[in-house]
């Protein structure tokens, strides 16, 4: 049995597009002080801070709750906590850090370990699930498409899906959302601010951030032991030297080239991996998925063993893609991990490296599913094959902000050609001088 | 026209389209992605392999500045994949 969603492409790669390793914070091409003032302000004002969130202890957990036994349970807003709304206990679920041992000995992990939430998805459960209440006998259906949780019309009990079935909806662990609405929104209303003068006008007519939704989207965070091999050519520099006259000067290089191959030997602990087909498809011609793929990491540390409770008033997304089908993007990672790892190891060759042949071996990993919380905000740019949906995303632990924001097209072309304009009449000036 | 000249004239297209794809990244953020290489906790054990370096040949009078095929930053770049078995 196994299910039939094809697994993402890899993304595309070239210049611009997520196959680029991501500029440093902070870092940029071009010093904004050489551009216009308007220009200038929104590039230099200040980005969404994220903050750093401190691992808490936590305790126990049920589902009902523990002191009056009553289903009315929602996440405390800005807490790990889960809170009763009859009797207003309080309580925290269990670290499945601890709990299930993860973090630990990843040095020695042999073959394939599986966490049971991560385990294969069969083709013929169904996502939508009903439930005797057992309140008062009725029955209720839960669409895990995109919701844990339901309440009995009719006696108002909570129910919430808690069940581990073969239908990818109820994951290992969740991670609570501690950044709360009014501070998401602040984060987007900011990100937007500084990207206002070229952006589309119905874009910034439209723009409601208090609209944003708390999704819990799915994840595989994987640790891992690997080894890995790399060969190719690299050069050093031995002499460097002109040739020619005044007008027509050129420089040359004489360069020892050099046979290397470096290996390594690493453990990777938490890496997060998107296991709905649709999140992990980062083509930035037709989505924008690569906005929340951006935000990671997660503290995943922090996360507590499954309870529907967390997610109640929050919606989700279920996880349709199992381990096997996402070993291919975890094993593109690995080399780029460890394509990183050694560049260090060739620091002497000044002319670089060309690396020919890759090689990875993996020793053992360990795979756990994992809801992760993403405040979500979204613009529909209407366009041909169906237009494009921007995502402006914020990390619900750290408060990463990333976004996409539509442009608009014609405004910023005409910036540019007025710019190229204006360089094209410096060099002119500078040749008719010269000359 | 020599050389000077004509990257001169190039320098009005080139400041208009670099300008243009700064200024759409900055807005559209298409070039960011999780950045896994620096923000996972990566334990790793000392590389090895630099004793076996080998000097195998001499490049003379090349204009260019960096090796060709330089990829030793471009870490997401997959070159050939070599399987065990």
């Amino acid at each position: 049995m196994s299910n039939n969603t094809t697994p993402p492409p890899l993304p595309p790669s070239g210049p611009g597009s997520p196959r680029d390793v991501p500029p440093l914070p902070g870092s940029s091409t071009i010093d904004p002080a050489t551009l216009p003032k308007p220009i200038r302000d929104e590039l230099e004002a200040p980005d969404p801070v994220a903050i750093d969130t401190a691992a808490d202890a936590l305790k126990d957990g049920l589902n009902h709750c523990p002191k009056c036994g009553a289903t009315d349970i929602k996440q405390r807003p800005g807490t790990d906590v889960l809170i009763c709304l009859y009797c207003r206990n309080e309580w925290h679920g269990a670290r499945v850090e601890e709990e299930f041992g993860l973090g630990e000995n990843i040095d020695q992990l042999e073959g394939t370990i599986i966490a049971s939430g991560a385990q294969a998805i069969a083709a013929d459960v169904s996502a939508l699930m009903t439930f005797k209440c057992s309140g008062c006998g009725a029955e209720v259906t839960v669409n895990t498409e995109n919701a844990m949780t339901a309440r009995c019309h009719w006696c108002r009990h909570v129910l919430g899906v808690n069940e581990q079935i073969a239908n990818g909806a109820v994951p290992d662990a969740v991670l609570p959302f501690h950044i709360k609405k009014d501070d998401a929104v602040a984060r987007i209303r900011q990100f937007v601010g500084k990207r206002q003068f070229f952006a589309l006008k119905a874009f910034k007519e439209q723009f409601t951030p208090d609209n944003v939704v708390g999704v819990y989207l799915p994840y595989m965070i994987v640790d891992g032991n690997v080894s890995a091999d790399v060969a190719g050519f690299a050069e050093i520099k031995t002499r460097e030297y002109t040739r020619g006259n005044d007008d027509n000067k050129k420089t040359y290089y004489d360069a020892d080239v050099y046979q290397v191959a470096r290996h390594v030997d690493f453990t990777v602990d938490d890496l997060p991996l998107e296991s709905s087909a649709e999140r992990g498809n980062l083509n930035t011609g037709v989505n924008t998925n690569n906005i929340i793929n951006t935000i990671l990491p997660f503290d995943t540390k922090n996360a507590v063993k499954w309870n529907a409770s967390y997610l109640s008033g929050f919606t989700s997304e279920k996880r349709d893609l199992n381990v096997e089908q996402l070993r291919p993007h975890l094993e593109d990672q690995l080399l780029s991990i460890a394509r990183a790892q050694v560049e260090e190891s060739v620091d002497q060759y000044d002319r670089g490296v060309r690396w020919e042949q890759e090689r990875l071996k993996v020793h053992g990993t360990r795979w756990v599913a994992m809801y992760l919380p993403v405040w979500l905000y979204s613009y529909h740019q209407p366009g041909a094959n169906g237009g494009m949906l921007h995502y402006i995303a914020v990390n619900g632990r750290t408060g990463e902000t990333m976004g996409s924001v539509p442009v608009q097209q014609w405004k910023l072309l005409a910036a540019a050609i007025t710019v190229g304009t204006f360089l094209e009449g410096i060099a002119l000036w500078m040749m008719g001088h010269s000359s | 026209m020599s050389d000077g000249g004509l990257e001169l004239l190039l320098l009005g297209p080139a400041g208009a389209t670099g300008l243009y794809w700064y200024l759409y990244r900055y807005y559209r953020n298409t070039d960011k992605s999780h950045a896994f290489e620096r923000e996972t906790r990566v334990d790793a054990k000392p590389v090895t392999g630099a004793d076996n370096d080998d000097k195998v040949d001499e490049v003379k009078g090349t204009r260019e500045t960096r090796i060709d095929g330089d990829n030793v930053r471009e870490y997401r770049h997959r070159v050939t994949r070599i399987r065990d078995g």
